[in-house]
């Protein structure tokens, strides 16, 4: 560099984020700058800027205005103006006033790109403001919700377990393990076989298998134990861990952190929170015997996801909740139908698609299902599920889950597949991705089972898995398919409404905000090979691979904590009004903070779409 | 104001026929900035050189510096700082300005080394300067002994551009206010600590954007000849 320009480098090396910079990059910074002259007044950034800039304030001072010329910040010597950059400093001010004659340093944002992408340090500046605003908004939506209320459905397992766990190791006696759980006054102890959960014992084992039963008590604990465990981390809803309880028809589950083993749960824990109406709700749906009653239940779903907007619900766990409860719905009408028919001749599971696979339902949404069948099935064997299909599909249509506008459900002949024909399926669909295929893959790529054989949907998902991951050319399919949706970017001055119809002045929150960031985790989870179909944890999952960076992994989870909460503050306040809840609200609705941070969030996908757009050239493919 | 700027244009002509062939020839071959060109589509070269004293005959020029503006836009990676080297030692009394060094000045090349470089960088545009004779005097004195005839530029002066907002504005002009590190607090702009000719030359091309700016607002009406001092 020309040493003479060492005073600039000086002036910047002084400064955030610049100061970030290590010497030689610091060094080459002062030759990439233009420099201009505003005089007092003018409008700022300049309105004939030939390119993308970042501002630095030399000297002078600038006012920041928002779309109603608000003042918004006031940057003096040494501020600097990102808002070009799309990056999210001064997101919420749209432009602004030399307030004096003002000397301004500019920086391309393609050099800031590449800045930001060599020096992790320097990077961090950006990202830590755009998470801690993301973090500060989320909060503050969830503080403005009734906080007398918590709603028991996101009452979390760590929330119930009021003992630390009680163990002993799996070579111990009977009699020792029965002395252990009198003296902790507990109903259940876990065996630990090398530090790692080999079983479990309860009182009922004790009554059922050694003292009515004819193993003596000096025996190996392990001989009446219950190996074979489910689990629950902590972090699991009550709600959903009651549902597992009553599914497996057991009433104590070991609660895990990670592989650790943290406490267990108990049906009685959990009876002791199931007070409120949606905790009944569930239970309720388990005691139903019609369709019509099964109905009349679920009528009551727009009711909990009022309840639980209205408490400090996050978007995440209302999406769980509301999701669990199809699950209970789904699960109850099957076995209405088994009853019915007799039980399958051939094992089969249930399979959900979509939202309710992703566990991000909103009260009552399309179904989107399909039926995975063993390859031991006999052509003669088709009358049953096909019965067993439209008897749960028009099922889920009476509770108002309407039926699949583009027919993706178990009672479309296509869609009731043994394992085989489901594999062909994705074979075709990876290998050749054509628009059929994704059109269909925000459903089927989207799957999870409700009943049934889980190991059969385990062996068709490991499958699919293994044919995507790093599969570039379907992954780039995929990509392109992923930047379909953009963010309404220009949130501020011309938001884009959807004009004309019973949508005047809204815009389309699931297709501009939600599905962007659904299709964003499902080409990593794809190309990554990840098992998780949540989008929040399929990006989490992401953000430990190198496909994705942790910052913009909590970014994305951020964003989308963010947009999917207006979608449920606007759906309950329809509910309130006893409108159906729809995907559009109004930017007049909105707050000017929600604007404001939805601006940021919309912001992050756009970020994380060009990103995409480079890596994998999307566009070109189709 | 059509008169000076068909003198100029007869200037360049005129010292293109004594020209030898070389350097200078096709320097004075390029024609001039028009002086309608609008502020925009202007490509302005702001130089400052050290010399070891006032007197182009005598003192010999020990460095140049020079940065480039385009649409009314400073662009940094323009910037340029050559030392020159002289026979003899620096007078000390100049040394103390431009704090050049015997040393220092033992790394530069030899004038008519740096000469082609500054020609080059200056053709077909315009030239900055504040106090403009004595960059003037002193290229112009060079070219003649090395290559015959004299440096034609149309120039901006931002002395006397501060010059004559003074008068306009009726303000009497106390000593020194005409510097260059004097008029900059005026329009706000910043102190800067170094005083070397690139570091110069930026503080005037920034001089000259901040008195731009005030002379003509609108950049629609900024044309070339509203800035012209020769």
């Amino acid at each position: 560099m020309e040493i003479e320009l060492v005073e600039i480098r000086d002036f910047l090396a002084q400064r955030p984020p610049f100061d970030a910079l290590p010497e030689e990059q610091l060094n080459q910074l002062p030759k990439s700058l233009e420099i201009r002259y505003l005089r007092r007044g003018s409008l700022f950034p300049p309105s004939d800027a030939m390119d993308s800039f970042i501002y630095i304030l030399r000297s002078g001072a600038v006012e920041l205005l928002d779309e109603e010329d608000n003042l918004v910040e006031k940057l003096g010597e040494g501020g600097v103006y990102t808002t070009d950059c799309q990056l999210i400093d001064f997101g919420r001010a749209t432009h602004g006033i030399a307030a004096e004659d003002t000397l301004i340093y500019l920086l391309p944002c393609s050099l800031l790109k590449i800045l930001r992408k060599a020096e992790p340090a320097f990077d961090r500046h950006f990202a830590e403001s755009i998470r801690d605003r993301l973090k500060q908004a989320v909060r503050t939506l969830q503080d403005n919700g009734d906080n007398g209320a918590i709603a028991q459905m996101t009452v979390e397992v760590s929330d119930l377990l009021k003992k630390p766990p009680v163990t002993i190791d799996v070579t111990a006696s009977i009699r020792q393990a029965a002395t252990l759980m009198s003296e902790k006054n507990v109903s259940s102890v876990m065996l630990m076989d090398e530090g790692k959960l080999a079983g479990i014992i309860t009182d009922r084992d004790l009554r059922k298998r050694c003292v009515a039963g004819d193993i003596p008590p000096h025996e190996p604990v392990s001989r009446i134990m219950t190996t074979n465990l489910e689990t629950v981390q902590e972090n699991t809803l009550a709600i959903q861990a009651l549902m597992t309880m009553t599914r497996l028809h057991v009433h104590h589950l070991p609660v895990k952190r990670g592989d650790r083993v943290v406490g267990m749960l108990t049906a009685t824990d959990l009876a002791r929170h199931q007070t409120t109406n949606s905790a009944f709700l569930a239970s309720d749906i388990r005691k139903v015997e019609t369709v019509q009653e099964l109905a009349n239940v679920s009528e009551r779903l727009p009711d909990l996801q009022f309840q639980l907007a209205n408490s400090n619900a996050s978007a995440l766990h209302v999406g769980e909740a509301i999701s669990s409860i199809t699950d209970s719905l789904t699960i109850r009408l099957i076995e209405m139908a088994e009853a019915e028919l007799g039980p399958p001749p051939v094992p089969y599971a249930w399979l959900c698609g979509g939202s309710q696979a992703r566990r991000e339902q909103t009260s009552h949404s399309d179904q989107d299902n399909a039926l995975l069948i063993s390859d031991e099935m006999k052509p003669d064997h088709a009358g049953y599920f096909e019965a067993l299909a439209k008897r749960v599909c028009d099922g889920l249509n009476a509770c108002g889950y309407i039926y699949c506008p583009g027919n993706a459900m178990a009672s479309n002949p296509k869609w009731r597949q043994t394992l085989q024909i489901w594999r062909k399926y994705f074979n075709a669909w990876i290998n050749k991705p054509e628009p059929m295929a994704l059109m269909l893959s925000s459903i089927f790529f989207d799957l999870r089972p409700v009943y049934g054989n889980i190991e059969m949907f385990h062996e068709l998902q490991t499958d699919i898995l293994n044919k995507s991951r790093g599969n570039g050319i379907f992954t780039a399919y995929m990509a392109a398919n992923a930047l379909q949706h953009r963010p309404p970017l220009g949130f501020f001055r011309t938001f884009v409404l959807i004009h004309g119809g019973t949508h005047d002045d809204t815009f389309d929150i699931k297709h501009r905000g939600i599905v962007p960031i659904t299709d964003i985790a499902r080409v990593f989870a794809l190309d990554q090979g990840l098992p998780p179909v949540n989008t929040t944890e399929r990006l989490e999952a992401a953000a430990e691979t190198s496909i994705l960076s942790r910052e913009m992994g909590e970014n994305l989870v951020d964003a989308l904590e963010f947009i999917a909460s207006i979608r449920i503050y606007h759906q309950a306040e329809q509910i309130r009004k006893g409108l159906k809840p729809d995907n559009y609200p109004s930017p007049e609705a909105l707050s000017d903070l929600e604007r404001r941070h939805l601006k940021d969030a919309f912001r992050v996908i756009q970020e994380m779409q060009e990103t995409l757009e480079n890596r994998y050239q999307g566009g070109h493919f189709i | 104001m059509l008169n000076r700027f068909l003198s100029l244009d007869s200037l360049r002509k005129k010292a293109l026929s004594k020209a030898a062939p070389g350097i200078l020839h096709d320097y004075l071959e390029t024609p001039l900035t028009s002086k309608t060109t609008q502020c925009d589509d202007l490509v302005i070269v702001s130089l400052d050189l050290e010399t070891t004293g006032l007197d182009p005959e005598k003192d010999k020029i020990l460095s140049f510096g020079l940065v480039e503006m385009r649409h009314m836009t400073i662009r940094l990676e323009t910037a340029r700082h050559q030392l020159i080297s002289i026979d003899g030692e620096i007078p000390e009394e100049s040394a103390v300005i431009h704090q050049i060094t015997d040393d220092q000045a033992a790394t530069g090349i030899p004038i008519e080394a740096a000469m082609p470089e500054l020609l080059q960088r200056l053709a077909g545009k315009v030239m900055l300067v504040h106090y403009a004779a004595i960059e003037q005097n002193f290229i112009s004195t060079a070219c003649q002994k090395l290559f015959g005839a004299p440096f034609v530029i149309p120039t901006i002066d931002t002395l006397v551009l501060a010059q004559r907002l003074f008068e306009h504005r009726n303000h009497t002009v106390q000593p020194g206010d005409l510097r260059l590190f004097n008029l900059r607090p005026r329009y706000n702009l910043p102190n800067y600590k170094a005083h070397n000719a690139l570091s110069d030359a930026l503080a005037t091309a920034e001089l000259f954007l901040a008195m731009a700016s005030d002379m003509v607002p609108r950049p629609s009406q900024c044309r070339l000849n509203r800035f012209l001092t020769r």
